[in-house]
């Protein structure tokens, strides 16, 4: 009986602390499936953490949203900075790391010392003088401007370069000996079999890219160019402001994430020292 | 043309693009912040520019927000730090036990990592609304008079605090659980034979056992703690009263906002030292607590 009782208690403190996790996760989708009157008409009772009991009212608010703004362009334009950085950062930074593990050459210590330094500067604290970067190379207010800054990236380069260390220097240079350049070596031997390696900045770049927001705010004037963590404050400050329509586009951008983070599960943790910790 | 030319010749092949992006948009812009500095640069009249010594370092200690601001992001790194690692360490304790339903105790207290930091912001800003918020609601449920939260300059950056950490906790508490799984069952089983009680356990087994992961996770915190801009920028934009004002917004504001490029780039150069100082300590630290 004792035992029964401990247990119970600790059930109820789990769940209270899941109910703390989850219930505004949960106010943003349901928020977003309601009409604007009655998420402030339920707010504190049970029903304000369910959706609207009208069925024909739940994707209302989208349809309203969409109207309003041109949310599949918002959409869109974040695949495509994602999608980008991502796969530019995987082969520039796996070329990076593949010179560093399989080449001896000039410079190589000193390089890879400045980079090391480099994984010290803050890069938040540089954006002003990467604006005025962007700016002389004229590339403000493009997608461009965007994309190039995100790809170059020290902790890729070096998680990459660990991780072909690994590849047998053997396989390397019976493939040489049949006549394959580092070129092929590269994209057919060391690449291929680094799967892990490319999973993990892969998916750590997707998801940094996906919710940059200061970057993108600053170089970007054209709204039509604005990814959705962009679209957000902006939808947020456009008046007439909804509630429900700011948590429909909030549930939006964040749809694709949980999806990452369902496939990707076991290459989150490897993050740890890059970007990943909760407060980024 | 000899191998080793030839060899060197390659991997700077390799090397190149990678080299031409950090140099474009790492080196050139933190050598530039050094230079700017000293400079009077004020972005709508660049030809105008000129030396101005130290000009900009002494006005900037002068200048009550940015010496707010330092307080601002030393208060937040004090609570933040102890909070989040904390939460993350009793969650992953909690967890650690097996028990049914334990997986969906997992996702949710994990739920909110998939959340970006603008997504966060901008729904806490709705949640904690004063007059008509769910926070204030639920608390008048259980008859706690409504807090102003956000718009009190005692109240702001503790509740960013409390985002923050909510936030952040699910990500360390699976990092911790990695951690704790890593701890050989035998090293238990010893304990028991020698009569340990739970507490013992905790303290003189699990705790020292988790050093190393816990010192990892708290100095990541910590760095990027410093670094603090998102939330106050969409919750509060540095108020009330730069209460939430913290380094790097000051930097983007008057940089970005004010066009003094000068002005920001020296408060990049204090600041920047400031990172670069405590990320060399730590990162020493955890060195000799890893061997």
């Amino acid at each position: 009986m004792n035992k029964k009782l401990k247990k119970s208690i600790e059930y109820f403190f789990l769940i209270l602390l899941a109910c703390i996790f989850i219930f505004p996760l949960l106010w943003m989708i349901v928020s977003s499936m309601k009409p604007e009157a009655e998420i402030y008409l339920d707010m504190g009772s049970v029903q304000s953490l369910l959706p609207s009991l009208d069925v024909s009212q739940w994707f209302l608010t989208y349809k309203e949203l969409f109207s309003r703004f041109d949310i599949p362009q918002y959409v869109i334009n974040s695949i495509i900075y994602a999608v980008t950085i991502t796969v530019g950062s995987i082969v520039v930074n796996a070329m990076a790391g593949f010179a560093f593990a399989k080449f001896e050459f000039r410079g190589k210590k000193l390089l890879f010392g400045v980079l090391l330094v480099l994984l010290i500067v803050p890069v938040e604290t540089i954006i002003i003088t990467q604006f005025t970067v962007a700016h002389t190379l004229g590339i403000l207010n493009t997608r461009l401007a965007v994309v190039l800054p995100m790809i170059g990236n020290m902790f890729f380069i070096y998680l990459f370069s660990n991780f072909f260390k690994a590849v047998p220097d053997e396989i390397i240079e019976s493939v040489k000996l049949d006549g394959a350049n580092n070129w092929i070596v590269f994209w057919k031997i060391v690449l291929p079999m680094s799967k892990p390696a490319v999973a993990t900045v892969g998916i750590l770049s997707f998801i940094a890219s996906w919710n940059d927001y200061l970057w993108p705010l600053m170089v970007l004037t054209d709204t039509d160019k604005f990814p959705l963590q962009v679209a957000i404050t902006n939808i947020n400050t456009t008046q007439p402001v909804y509630t429900n329509q700011v948590m429909a586009i909030l549930t939006i951008s964040t749809i694709p994430l949980i999806i990452v983070y369902i496939l990707a599960q076991k290459y989150i943790l490897q993050g740890l020292g890059g970007s990943g910790t909760g407060i980024k | 043309m000899n191998t080793n030319k030839r060899e060197t010749l390659a991997a700077y092949s390799f090397l190149a693009p990678a080299l031409i992006l950090l140099g474009t948009f790492l080196v050139i812009p933190a050598l530039m912040a050094i230079y700017y500095a000293f400079t009077d640069y004020y972005l709508l009249t660049p030809d105008q520019r000129q030396f101005v010594g130290l000009q900009n370092f002494i006005e900037i200690f002068k200048d009550p927000i940015f010496i707010q601001s330092l307080k601002n992001i030393v208060l937040f790194v004090a609570f933040v730090i102890p909070i989040q690692v904390g939460a993350a360490l009793g969650l992953a304790l909690l967890i650690n036990k097996p028990r049914k339903g334990n997986i969906f105790f997992k996702v949710a207290y994990f739920s909110p990592v998939v959340l970006s930091l603008v997504v966060i912001s901008v729904l806490w800003l709705y949640l904690l609304n004063p007059s008509e918020g769910l926070i204030n609601s639920l608390l008048a449920n259980i008859g706690i008079e409504a807090q102003p939260f956000l718009s009190s300059p005692k109240q702001a950056m503790l509740t960013i605090v409390f985002v923050s950490a909510w936030q952040g906790a699910g990500y360390q508490m699976l990092i911790f659980l990695a951690g704790l799984q890593n701890i050989p069952s035998t090293v238990y089983e010893a304990g028991k034979i020698d009569g340990v009680n739970k507490w013992q356990n905790f303290f003189y087994i699990t705790l020292p056992l988790l050093k190393p992961t816990s010192v990892l996770i708290m100095i990541t915190t910590l760095i990027s703690a410093f670094k603090l801009i998102i939330q106050p920028m969409v919750m509060t934009q540095g108020g009330p009263m730069n209460s939430t004002m913290t380094p790097v917004y000051y930097i983007y504001q008057s940089g970005f906002s004010d066009r003094m490029i000068g002005y920001s780039s020296a408060m990049t150069v204090i600041f920047g030292i400031i990172i670069g100082i405590v990320t060399l300590l730590q990162s020493r630290l955890t060195k000799e607590d890893d061997i």
